[in-house]
C-alpha cells in the first residue's frame, strides 16, 4: 500500500512576516512548523507502517527551499521518500493555484490513499485538500477524528467525523482523500537517536515546473483568480469605559449597570 | 439583474438566510436570489428568496461534495449566477473548495466584511489568526465566491417574497465512493450563538470554570469559553468563541478572566455591553468593556450572584 501525506510547513502564526508593500507573506527566515493537523496525518501513516512494514510513505509538500531540512528531520522518521515542489514561478499562489501544481504532481504519482490535515494554522481555510480531491476526481472528507485501522489496510477506510451536533461514521473506498484533525491525536514519533544524523538527501526529490509543466498563466500571483488588494490592521471600537475593584462598591456598580439595561429583572 | 444563489443547509437555515445580507452588502436590495435544497427544511427559508431550487436524487447525497459540486455546476450553466454563497460549516468548508475548483474560480473564505466598489467587490477576511484582515477580490471571470461563518452577518427586516419553488432534476451526476455509516447525535443544547447572555470563561477562571454555570443560571444566560479553557478539556468546543470557535452576538457578554487575544475578540460581533473581569486591567479585552472589573474572576462570580440573590 502506498499513502501519500501532503504537508505544509507554516509559520508559527506569532512570528510571522508580512510583506507588506507586495502583499504577500514572506514565508524565507520565518520560524516555521509542520502543521499539527497535517502532523496527526502523518502519524497515522507512521504508527500504521510499524506494524505494516510493506506500507510505503512519501511525504509530498510545497514550499521554497528552505523547508529542506524539515523535509530531511521528517525522512528521518522513517518516511520513504519525500518530494518537495518548489519553484520561484509558484510563489504567490492562491489555493486554486496551490491546488492546481499540487494536484498536477499528485495525478503523475501512484497511490493508494492521500492524508493531510483539515486546515492549516496559518490560513485556515482548509481550502486546498478539497480543491485537490475535486481536481483527482478522488472520494474525500474532512473533520476526521478517528481512522479505523482494520478497514483502512483493506482498502475501505471507516473514519470518525466530529462536527458540532453529530458524530458521524462514514465508509470510503480508495483512492481517497481524508483530511484529519489534530484532535484525532495521532502524534508523530520522535526520531530515533540513530537516525539523528543519517544522510536522507538519497530520499528527497526536488521537482520544480519543468518537471509538472504547467502554463505560467495558471500558477503564481499572475495564475491566481483571488488577490489580496489591501491590508487593514484590526480595529475595534474602544468604549468610554468605568474600570472598579473587585469589592462592594464595584460589585454594587456591575448590580446596578445590569439592572438598569435590564438584564436583572 | 445580478443573481445570487445560497447553498440551503438542513439544520442551518436561518444562517443560510442571513446570507443575504452578504448579497444584499454586494449588490443593494435589488437581485435575485436563489436557494438550493437538497433536504433543508424550506418553512424557515420560503418568503426570503425569489426562487427555492430543490434537488431530490438519490444519487446526489448531503454528504458528498462531487454530486453536489455537479448540480451546482449544471445550475450555474442554466442561471449564470454572479455569486455563490455558502455557509462555512463543517460541510460548506467542503463543498466550497470543491465547487470552486470544479467551475475553475477563485474563493474567498470566511469573509467577514464586504465592500462595494464601482469595478469590483472587496471581501475582508482575517489573516493570521485574526491579526490583520486582507481585502481580496477575484479577478479572474465574473463569478465570485465565498463562504461565511454562521453569525456574521445578520439579515433583519426582510421583505416578504413570494418564492418560487422549482424541483431540479440533475442531468449527469457523478458520485464519490462514500457511504454514510452511522450517525451519533450530541447531546441537545442551546446554540450559544442563540443567546442574549454569555458569561464566558478563560484562562484566569480555568480551575474554577464550572462555576459559571451558576452565575449563568443567575442572569438566564449561557456558559461560553475561550480556546485556552476549550483547549485544556475543560469544555465542548462548541461553547467556544472566537475565531476559531463561534460567532456570537449577544446583548451582555461578560468575560471572566479572558485576556482577549485577537482570535478570541474577532468571535464578538455586535455585542452590546461588555464587562470584563481581569487581574490585569491593561488586557485587551478591558479595552473593549464598559465596566472593567480589577481582580479575581471567582470571587467576582460568588459575590455578584450573592448581590443578585439580595435583590
Amino acid at each position: 500500500m502506498k499513502i501519500i501525506c501532503l504537508l505544509k510547513f507554516v509559520p508559527d502564526v506569532d512570528s510571522f512576516e508580512y510583506d507588506y508593500e507586495k502583499n504577500v507573506l514572506v514565508r524565507e527566515n520565518v520560524k516555521q512548523l509542520l502543521n499539527p493537523d497535517d502532523a496527526c496525518a502523518l502519524g497515522f501513516a507512521l504508527r500504521l507502517k510499524k506494524t505494516n512494514p510493506d506500507i510505503e510513505i512519501e511525504a509530498v509538500t510545497m514550499a521554497p527551499h528552505s523547508v529542506r531540512k524539515f523535509m530531511e528531520d521528517i525522512l528521518r522518521r522513517r518516511v520513504d521518500k519525500g518530494t518537495l515542489i518548489s519553484d520561484p514561478l509558484f510563489a504567490g499562489s492562491d489555493t486554486l493555484s496551490t491546488s492546481l501544481i499540487l494536484g498536477t504532481y499528485l495525478k503523475q504519482t501512484p497511490y493508494d490513499v492521500i492524508l493531510t490535515g483539515s486546515q492549516t494554522l496559518d490560513g485556515d481555510t482548509a481550502q486546498v485538500p478539497a480543491q485537490i480531491a475535486e481536481f483527482l476526481r478522488v472520494s474525500y472528507i474532512s473533520g476526521i477524528t478517528k481512522i479505523d485501522e482494520q478497514s483502512f489496510l483493506q482498502g475501505s477506510p471507516q473514519v470518525e467525523v466530529d462536527t458540532e451536533n453529530h458524530t458521524d461514521i462514514y465508509e470510503l473506498t480508495f483512492p481517497s482523500l481524508l483530511a484529519v484533525r489534530r484532535e484525532s491525536k495521532y502524534r508523530l514519533p520522535f526520531v530515533r537517536f540513530a537516525d539523528l544524523e543519517s544522510d536522507v538527501s538519497e530520499q528527497l526529490q526536488i521537482i520544480d515546473n519543468h518537471t509538472l509543466n504547467i502554463p505560467p498563466d495558471k500558477i503564481g500571483l499572475k495564475g491566481s483568480p483571488t488577490r489580496v488588494i489591501k491590508t487593514y490592521p484590526q480595529t475595534y471600537e474602544y468604549k468610554e469605559k468605568i474600570i472598579v475593584q473587585n469589592d462592594a462598591e464595584g460589585i454594587e456598580t456591575v448590580y446596578c449597570f445590569l439592572k438598569e439595561k435590564g438584564y436583572i429583572k | 439583474m445580478k443573481k445570487c444563489l445560497i447553498f440551503l443547509e438542513k439544520e442551518y437555515e436561518n444562517f443560510c438566510v442571513s446570507l443575504l445580507k452578504a448579497a444584499e452588502e454586494m449588490y443593494g436590495s435589488h437581485f435575485q436570489s436563489y436557494a438550493l435544497s437538497l433536504n433543508a427544511d424550506l418553512t424557515q427559508a420560503e418568503n426570503f428568496f425569489d426562487e427555492i431550487i430543490t434537488v431530490s436524487d438519490e444519487k446526489v447525497r448531503c454528504y458528498d461534495t462531487h454530486s453536489i459540486a455537479c448540480v451546482m455546476e449544471e445550475l450555474h450553466t442554466l442561471y449564470a449566477f454572479d455569486s455563490i454563497l455558502i455557509l462555512a460549516t463543517h460541510f460548506g468548508r467542503m463543498l466550497a473548495p470543491s465547487l470552486s475548483m470544479r467551475l475553475n474560480t477563485g474563493l474567498v473564505a470566511d469573509v467577514t466584511e464586504i465592500k462595494r466598489h464601482p469595478d469590483k467587490i472587496e471581501m475582508i477576511r482575517p489573516a493570521f489568526s485574526g491579526k490583520l484582515l486582507a481585502g481580496i477580490v477575484n479577478t479572474q471571470g465574473n463569478l465570485i465566491m465565498m463562504s461565511i461563518r454562521p453569525g456574521i452577518f445578520l439579515y433583519e427586516n426582510a421583505v416578504p417574497k413570494c418564492t418560487n419553488i422549482r424541483n431540479y432534476q440533475p442531468k449527469n451526476i457523478s458520485v464519490s465512493q462514500i457511504k454514510h455509516i452511522s450517525r451519533k447525535d450530541k447531546p441537545a443544547s442551546k446554540d450559544i450563538r442563540e443567546s442574549d447572555i454569555l458569561i464566558s470563561g478563560g484562562g484566569g477562571i480555568l480551575e474554577d470554570f464550572d462555576l459559571i454555570d451558576k452565575l449563568a443560571e443567575q442572569l438566564g444566560g449561557m456558559k461560553a469559553a475561550s480556546r485556552k479553557v476549550v483547549d485544556s478539556g475543560k469544555a465542548d468546543r462548541n461553547i467556544q468563541v472566537g475565531q476559531s470557535g463561534k460567532i456570537v452576538h449577544p446583548r451582555l457578554y461578560i468575560a471572566l478572566g479572558i485576556y482577549g487575544a485577537l482570535q478570541h475578540v474577532a468571535g464578538l460581533n455586535h455585542v452590546e455591553h461588555i464587562i470584563s473581569v481581569n487581574t490585569n486591567k491593561n488586557a485587551p479585552m478591558c479595552s473593549l468593556a464598559d465596566i472593567v472589573v480589577e481582580g479575581d474572576a471567582k470571587t467576582f462570580i460568588l459575590n455578584l450572584i450573592k448581590r443578585i440573590q439580595q435583590g
